[in-house]
């Protein structure tokens, strides 16, 4: 179903809204005098009642005037905000939303709970307003029988015409009023039968300022229209402008009371009327002679200058009908263009598509040698890459507003949970896809549920321990070397390295004789079926836990990892790529395969010449400037054939040094190719098992490459060494400590 | 040619409501977020008439209309402010700077309407 285009705007708005008030309002608990902050608020919440007011959504605009109001009431100073207000403003925020989506949906009626909401609500907004409430005023469309009752009694006209007598006031120009528009536009609710221009009042022309109106006018109208349809016409001019208006057959003494009410000289007016047909010529003498003699002692026109906010409930039908119409056939217009995320994923298919061909057109030109054609090519290389870059540009989004999802729940749980927790947000601003964004939550959430639950301590307790009794959990983003990261820190607890290890042995995720360091101990917490929490609590520790956690980071092309220091606070870090389309990526060869490794995650290039011969004996470790790096040899483990011919001893190896996490491995290669720009194309279904390998890019000469999950081959050489070292722990002693 | 109307507010949806009613009637349609965006769209090109929020962030309604009173090529085009009811006193203050056609929000369409055809220049 497509929705129309204004309710889109409208459902679009009212989220943006309703966002931004919970920040504000969870900003305002920290700085309650901010009075920018509650002039936005107010500003939000107008926004919001204003715009539902347009497409009738009386619920949302009856409820938000009532917020509005004790709102209004906090910007004039007269409510100061306390955390009741707070609390209270919150909850109304939440039922604004439940009324927002039942508009939308159809602008069905409430249902008996949300009715209930709402009345609470409002009841308890009433008490901030001290009960002055101004409730909406619901128009009552009452029926106004302006049109006079065609009684023959003497006096009255026989005319069947409205009379309107206008004089412009001479500033109604500046204003921007024209008056012939007025004119104009009468004549669409009546025919005007006659029209005299008064240019009485025109000054001499040397005292005459063009810029103002001398000018008045008597108009007889012919219409069925009823007096305030006449009334409003001119509903803008009321000020620059005295305005009469007669209905038909009036009495006569209403004409006179025109005639003195009028500026102009009795005689002239008079002359006027009968020219414009409201009067004869006998009605004028007749009128005449009775003001002469003063007899007029009848009532004032009470009655002309009333009901302007009259609704007649017709006309409202029948502007709905109308604005219905409207609203479906025309589409939208606005600075921001959205576009369907499928055109936007076909745009960076083509363009992942470009870049390969790219590659092809320019490995030809390389092979002809023609250096204006390399030249060009060149260029064109340089330009797709732009276009790459711009394209996986409009994908990305700022981090902050899943940072500031956060916010509401790090304020509720450590409400429930009795702790006094401060959320503090780093690095809103940076940018990743949006694709890596949507997913990003869920492991988000039960990271920073864990954290309050588990790491952050009650209020006692941390007082025992020294520390500041409000706990701090910090969200922060940041790039690093081509990927974002993404810290949830806390200063609680830390984790229990005794309670994780019993955990773990009983669980039978580790060997008893198996010694690990403290990072492998606390990384254990992300294996499969591991959750500490004695009891389960509603907050975290389904059991589910954290390998859930990592198996949704590593299906992002990410990893995840905890440090943590027992006693004061533990830190996970989120590492994601930036895209997960086109990467940057490095080209190797391994025999007759080329694999790509991402750029992003290689440390150096070195060659195997470089290192002291000495410490190579195992084949599986090399020192690196005092440090011990394990390495992997990619035809090993890919059995893949090495001419022997081409390598006539190890010595001519090229190690990539590559980190996953804060850790090291050296890949070995027979190759190095260069940076390659490397599109994303997911390995076929038979191929999901295969370890080590995320996926396959086409290389400019056509042939496959294969990219290297750099964590999940290094864990998967690691379980090989385990089993190996299981198998013959007696004799090898050394090589377990291949991976650490 | 068709008459250009500034539509100037901070709610994307009241402006797509008020373009799309302008639109459906044949008028031109600049839209502004607020008065300091306006004003930067005010060209020199003729708009026939402004329709004005009252309540907007950086340059609000008022404080805009005086700025256009004092615009020379534009100080006689008509304003068209929309306000709430319950902005009753910034109407006063409106009609003081020049504002003189209010329309109240919520309206209908006809409504807005009807008000353009009264002010819209020739």
């Amino acid at each position: 179903m497509t929705m129309d285009p204004g309710l889109q705007a409208f459902s679009e708005e009212s989220c943006e809204m309703l966002e931004e008030i919970e920040n504000i309002l969870l900003k305002l608990e920290d700085d309650p005098d901010d009075s920018s902050l509650i002039n936005e608020l107010f500003r939000s919440v107008h926004t919001i009642k204003g715009a539902a007011g347009l497409f009738g959504f009386d619920n949302v605009v009856s409820f938000t005037h009532v917020t509005e109001s004790v709102m209004m009431k906090v910007r004039d100073g007269e409510l100061a905000v306390t955390s009741d207000l707070l609390n209270l403003l919150l909850s109304c925020r939440d039922h604004i939303m439940v009324l927002v989506d039942i508009a939308l949906l159809d602008n069905a009626a409430l249902d008996a709970e949300t009715r209930q909401t709402d009345g609470q609500l409002s009841e308890k907004l009433n008490v901030f307003l001290g009960g002055d409430l101004k409730l909406m005023e619901t128009e009552t469309a009452k029926e106004v029988a302006d049109v006079p009752e065609s009684d023959a009694s003497s006096g009255n006209m026989q005319n069947s015409n409205w009379h309107i007598s206008l004089r412009f006031k001479e500033n109604v120009l500046c204003d921007g009023m024209d008056p012939l528009s007025f004119i104009r536009y009468l004549s669409t609710i009546g025919d005007i039968e006659s029209l005299t221009t008064l240019y009485e009042s025109l000054p001499p022309p040397a005292q005459m300022n063009p810029e103002s109106c001398y000018l008045g006018f008597e108009i007889s109208l012919r219409s069925e229209a009823k007096k305030e349809e006449i009334e409003e016409v001119f509903e803008f001019v009321q000020e620059d402008c005295v305005i009469h208006i007669l209905p038909p057959h009036s009495h006569v003494d209403q004409f006179i009371q025109l005639i003195e009410e009028l500026p102009e000289e009795n005689l002239k007016l008079g002359e006027i009327l009968k020219l414009s047909g409201a009067l004869t010529e006998r009605e004028l003498q007749e009128a005449l002679t009775e003001q002469a003699s003063g007899e007029v002692e009848q009532p004032l026109i009470g009655d002309v200058v009333t009901a302007q906010h009259v609704v007649e409930t017709e006309v409202v039908n029948a502007a709905v009908e109308k604005q219905k119409q409207v609203k479906a056939s025309k589409a939208r217009e606005s600075q921001l263009i959205r576009v369907n995320a499928e055109k936007l994923e076909t745009l960076i298919n083509l363009i992942g598509e470009l870049v390969i061909s790219g590659a092809h057109t320019s490995l030809l030109a390389k092979k002809s040698k023609d250096l204006k054609l390399l030249e060009s090519i060149g260029q064109m290389s340089q330009q797709v890459e732009e276009i790459r870059n711009a394209a996986l540009g409009l994908r990305m989004v700022q981090i902050g507003e899943t940072f500031n999802k956060f916010r509401r729940v790090v304020r509720e749980l450590s409400k429930d949970l009795g702790k006094e927790i401060n959320l503090v947000i780093e690095g809103a601003d940076t940018e990743l896809d949006k694709s890596v964004v949507d997913k990003i939550g869920d492991p988000l959430m039960h990271l920073v549920r864990n954290s309050i639950d588990h790491g952050i301590e009650a209020s006692e307790q941390r007082t025992a321990k020294n520390k500041p009794v409000v706990g701090e959990l910090k969200l922060s983003a940041r790039h690093e070397s081509g990927s974002i990261v993404i810290e949830i820190s806390d200063d609680g607890n830390g984790l229990n390295k005794e309670k994780i290890l019993t955990k773990a042995l009983e669980k039978g995720l580790i060997a008893d004789n198996q010694s690990l360091t403290e990072a492998e101990i606390h990384n254990l917490i992300f294996k499969p079926g591991f959750s500490t929490a004695a009891t389960v609590s509603n907050i975290s520790g389904r059991g589910v836990g954290m390998d859930v956690v990592r198996t949704n980071i590593e299906s992002l092309r990410g990893q995840v990892e905890v440090h943590s220091v027992a006693g004061s606070g533990s830190v996970f870090s989120i590492r994601l790529p930036l895209t997960l389309a086109i990467i940057d990526g490095f080209l190797v060869r391994v025999g007759h395969q080329s694999f790509i490794i991402p750029l992003d995650l290689i440390e150096e290039c070195i060659s195997s010449q470089d290192i002291t011969q000495s410490l190579y004996k195992d084949g599986n470790t090399i020192e690196l400037r005092g440090k011990v790096i394990p390495v992997i040899r990619l035809a090993d483990i890919y059995g893949i054939q090495v001419e022997s011919n081409e390598k006539p001893n190890n010595l001519n190896d090229n190690i990539v040094i590559t980190h996953y996490g804060s850790k090291l491995v050296g890949l070995i290669v027979d190759e190095l190719l260069g940076e390659y720009q490397t599109v994303i194309k997911p390995l076929g279904k038979i191929f999901q098992n295969l370890r080590g390998i995320s996926g396959a890019t086409i290389l400019g000469s056509g042939e496959v490459g294969l990219i290297i999950e750099v964590p999940t081959l290094a864990n998967y050489v690691q379980e090989l060494q385990q089993n190996s070292f299981m198998a013959n722990s007696e004799q090898q002693v050394n090589s377990s400590s291949l991976l650490h | 040619m068709s008459k250009t109307i500034l539509i100037v507010d901070d709610s994307a949806s009241v402006r797509t409501v008020v373009a799309t009613t302008l639109k459906g009637a044949g008028y031109n349609v600049i839209q502004a977020n607020d008065g300091k965006d306006a004003l930067s769209k005010m060209t020199g090109d003729k708009i026939h008439m402004i329709i004005s929020d009252v309540n907007m962030p950086n340059m609000n309604g008022i404080e805009f209309v005086k700025e256009v009173k004092k615009h020379p090529s534009y100080k006689f085009t008509p304003i068209c402010m929309l306000t709430t009811e319950s902005e009753a006193d910034k109407m006063q203050e409106g009609k003081a700077a020049g504002a003189k056609a209010w329309i109240v929000k919520p309206f209908q369409p006809p409504k807005l309407l009807a008000a353009v055809e009264k002010l819209v220049l020739p």
